[in-house]
């Protein structure tokens, strides 16, 4: 919610400091701030527990005037609301389930037209269009003090006998409503309308947008203000159902009191009256379900024990004051009432967090966590531990690949992309993409096959599982027996160490073994996990070059590569020896080179000159020949 | 020659978490990938139609109703906490890796799949506080971060704690300035979950808390892209060598 400072203003006789230290009280004692916009604007996240009140610049005004002590010079929510004039011009029926509280009122003779500078000025800095008196004086109520109002054209409303009659029902299914902005909808019968019940027109999803047809335009003089309270649920599942996302029902579905409908009234008429003139005819309240004004206890004792760190009495009578929660005392127990707006205060719990958070948790002190003991093992991580250093020791990899894939059992009712629809029923597909991706990559490893694993859950036929796959691939001649030989390996070795014959599928280069079958026979030595630094990776493709070089019996392989390593440049990435023979006093070093740029792809042409300077340079060497 | 493979630095790094929190008394706990709604959401008082489920994007199954991809490990904690009303244990504490799911876009600094570092301590009330839960954060950070960390609260919304606070760590990333920067959620368990999960919340009480493994690991080792950890790509492993 963006919060505009010289709004906030209004309600302090002192001035308020800068955005920085608004942002700093906000920050540690009520909401995390999103962004700061300008040295008027910030952007604050207000999290669902306290929306009910937090939706407003009155509610932030409030929360600062807690955590900086800065009394506000008018409250707008602790002014009573006087009664309203009652009418029988207006005649509202209305669907309880639906509707926890609504207040119509009858405006004549009023005149639209464009908002004054401070109105226009006011929403503007957060962002808000002005578009006419009218509508920008329900938008700044609402931002002001967080309760949504509607204003509707009573000249586009059917009379009964110069009687306005609405009905707030339950919509039909397949009803149509065009709303403010053009767009059609079709409703079910799960969604509420305003209608006019006379002409039988569809005026207004209820709580969630306006109608086209009963819109405010120049020409209307006479409105019919509505101002409500809708249950939270059927709101938010109608909303969703629409995919419609207006101010108006982010805040319904937070589900602020029914008491703040009576201000929003009042507030709304107010400003009409200042702003565009007109006479109030009078004002229908039906409020079935009245709320119990709730009270919440908490004892000191509670406070202590949750937070860990000492309260005086004063320190959270002062922090009740603060936030405007009258309390008495009964024994140890503070019975607090909270104010009707903050529908969050409903637990204990809740308590301890406003003193906690207004106190400041920087009162809360660090407490040691002590253990006695060892704690007990995990047979299932200690499993997969021991699995993963055998693996290793052996010269496989752990990669870890996405679980979600094109085909499977288990699919996605929104999945992310047409290709990641399903949960994967295995390793299969996964470890292809792997191989087709790290293949390529193998001389950048110094490796000549490519060894893999992965432990994860897979879900075949629905059902999840925790496996292990173990893949092997290599691009060399007869690929296949040396996979087959590897994975054979592979089962052979893992069996030695469980000490009993392990079962596997083989589905592709893949051998996937149940973890099950290795709980409480396999488990992790403790060996102290290494210390590592990140060196990122070069995301550039590399280029190799293989040199052999003949040379005298009894230079050393760390005599060339030296050479090697000085002359090739900063590019080189890897220098691998990888064959070596003698023959008469000579003996051949075979070496393979890789090259790779952090930040470009690199040219044949680049490659060569390099490789020239390496080849030159052994040549140059007594008795030493580049083959 | 058979050159030692890589383990994956997810692997590393939660032995080495496992270890820490070993060492403050909590085991390793492990849950379903594919969850009830009931341990994802709604035992943690995170009710069907409620402004606190836009919290989390989630993945729900098709033609399998009340079940979702779990889109945090804290439904280990809840699980964990039925298992101390069913066995009368009076207290507990665990740490719960593992990986969670959220139906976002991808970029540089999200994924739809990555790893949790989730956990809770539970026990007599008065026992474990608030301020045990920055002593635990304090000692996890200085052990796994470095000496010179520092740890501060500040209050946030989970519907499963009650006070609820966001926990920021002060790193020094080297040959950067020192900032603070947000690691985890965490609170006081909720009463509600407590006695959703059978226990009596006037007699346990605890902390619980769950962040991001990846964002952690990508701070301490300056990673600059969180797709690397679950694209398969073997180079990432080979970016980590052994300090020596």
């Amino acid at each position: 919610m963006k919060v505009s400072r010289s709004w906030l203003q209004k309600y302090f006789e002192a001035e308020l400091p800068s955005i920085p230290a608004i942002d700093d009280a906000l920050t540690f004692h009520a909401f995390e701030i999103e962004e700061v916009i300008s040295d008027d604007v910030i952007d604050l996240k207000v999290l669902p527990d306290r929306a009910g009140y937090g939706l407003s610049h009155r509610g932030i005004a409030h929360e600062l005037s807690a955590i900086l002590k800065m009394p506000m010079k008018m409250d707008p929510l602790r002014v009573p609301v006087s009664a309203f004039p009652p009418t029988d011009k207006l005649v509202i029926t209305q669907d309880d389930t639906y509707v926890l509280r609504h207040a119509g009122a009858l405006v004549r003779g009023i005149k639209v037209g464009p908002s004054p500078d401070w109105l226009k000025t006011a929403l503007e800095a957060v962002g808000q269009r002005s578009i006419n008196n009218i509508v920008d004086i329900l938008n700044y109520v609402m931002l002001d003090i967080g309760q949504p109002a509607g204003a509707f054209d009573v000249g586009t409303l059917k009379k009964d006998d110069d009687v306005v009659k609405i009905d707030i029902r339950r919509a039909k299914k397949g009803e149509k409503i065009t709303i403010l902005t053009g767009e059609e909808y079709e409703l079910t019968d799960a969604m509420f309308v305003f209608t006019d019940a006379v002409g039988g027109t569809l005026l207004d999803v209820a709580g969630i947008k306006g109608g086209k047809s009963s819109g405010v335009t120049e020409k209307t003089t006479d409105l019919f203000i509505s101002v409500g309270n809708y249950d939270g649920t059927l709101l938010r599942r109608a909303s969703q159902a629409l995919k419609i996302f207006t101010d108006a029902s982010t805040r319904y579905q937070n589900r602020p009191s029914p008491e703040l409908v009576g201000y929003g009234m009042r507030d709304v008429l107010a400003l009409i009256k200042q702003v565009a003139g007109g006479e109030l005819v009078g004002v229908v309240d039906e409020y079935p379900r009245k709320p119990v004004a709730r009270t919440v206890s908490v004892t000191r004792k509670n406070i202590e024990e949750i937070l860990g760190a000492e309260y005086s009495e004063t320190v959270i009578e002062d922090v009740f004051a603060r936030l405007g929660f009258s309390f008495s005392k009964n024994g140890d127990a503070y019975v607090v009432t909270p104010p009707f707006e903050r529908i969050d205060i409903n637990v204990m719990q809740d308590l301890v967090e406003e003193v906690g958070r207004i106190a400041g948790y920087d009162h809360v002190a660090t407490k040691a966590m002590t253990a006695s003991g060892s704690v007990p093992k995990n047979e299932v991580i200690a499993a997969c531990n021991a699995v993963r250093d055998i693996l290793a020791k052996e010269g496989y990899s752990e990669i870890s690949s996405y679980v979600f894939q094109d085909v499977g059992d288990v699919e996605m009712a929104k999945p992310l992309a047409d290709d990641k629809k399903f949960l994967r029923p295995s390793f299969e597909r996964g470890h292809m993409r792997a191989i087709e991706q790290n293949g390529p990559n193998l001389p950048l490893f110094n490796a000549k096959d490519l060894k893999l694993f992965e432990i994860g859950a897979v879900w075949p036929k629905g059902k999840e599982k925790l496996i292990l796959g173990v893949t092997h691939w290599t691009p060399e001649k007869s690929a296949n027996k040396k996979t087959d030989a590897a994975l054979g390996a592979v089962s052979e070795f893992l069996s030695a160490a469980a000490g009993k014959p392990l079962s596997s599928a083989r589905i592709g280069n893949t051998l996937q073994f149940e973890i099950s079958q290795l709980i409480g026979v396999l488990s992790a030595t403790n060996a102290k996990p290494p210390s590592l630094t990140y060196q990122q990776f070069s995301l550039y493709p590399f280029v190799l070059r293989d040199i052999a070089v003949w040379v005298p019996d009894g230079v050393a392989a760390s005599a060339v590569e030296s050479i090697i390593r000085e002359k090739a440049g900063a590019l080189l990435k890897r220098c691998d020896l990888f064959d070596t023979f003698s023959k008469e006093g000579r003996t051949s070093y075979a070496y393979r080179l890789v090259f790779q740029s952090m930040d470009k792809t690199l040219t044949d042409a680049e490659v060569n000159a390099w490789m020239k300077v390496v080849t030159d340079t052994l040549h140059e060497q007594l008795n030493w020949q580049v083959r | 020659m058979n050159l030692a493979g890589r383990l994956h630095p997810i692997s590393t790094a939660l032995r080495e978490l496992a270890s820490i929190f070993a060492r403050m008394g909590f085991s390793v706990a492990h849950g379903p990938e594919l969850e009830t709604e009931w341990h994802t959401f709604t035992g943690l008082n995170i009710p069907p139609d409620h402004p606190a489920r836009d919290m989390q994007d989630t993945f729900w199954i098709k033609d399998r109703k009340e079940e979702v991809m779990r889109t945090h490990t804290t439904t280990v904690t809840l699980r964990m906490l039925e298992k101390m009303a069913k066995e009368n244990l009076t207290e507990l504490r665990t740490f719960n890796p593992g990986k969670v799911f959220r139906n976002e876009a991808t970029d540089i600094t999200h994924e739809a799949q990555f790893y949790q570092i989730d956990g809770f301590a539970a026990a007599p009330t008065g026992q474990i506080t608030l301020a045990h839960l920055k002593g635990t954060f304090e000692q996890l950070y200085k052990e796994y971060l470095g000496p010179d960390v520092k740890v501060r609260f500040r209050p946030s919304f989970f519907s499963f704690t009650e006070p609820s606070v966001e926990i920021d760590c002060w790193f020094h990333v080297p040959g950067k300035e020192g900032r603070w920067l947000e690691m985890s959620g965490a609170g006081m368990l909720h009463p509600t979950v407590m006695r959703n999960a059978g226990l009596d919340p006037e007699k346990t009480q605890g902390f619980a808390f769950g962040g991001g493994l990846e964002r952690l690991l990508m701070v301490k080792y300056g990673i600059p892209d969180v797709r690397y950890f679950h694209n398969g790509d073997l180079r990432f492993d080979y970016a980590f060598e052994e300090k020596v």
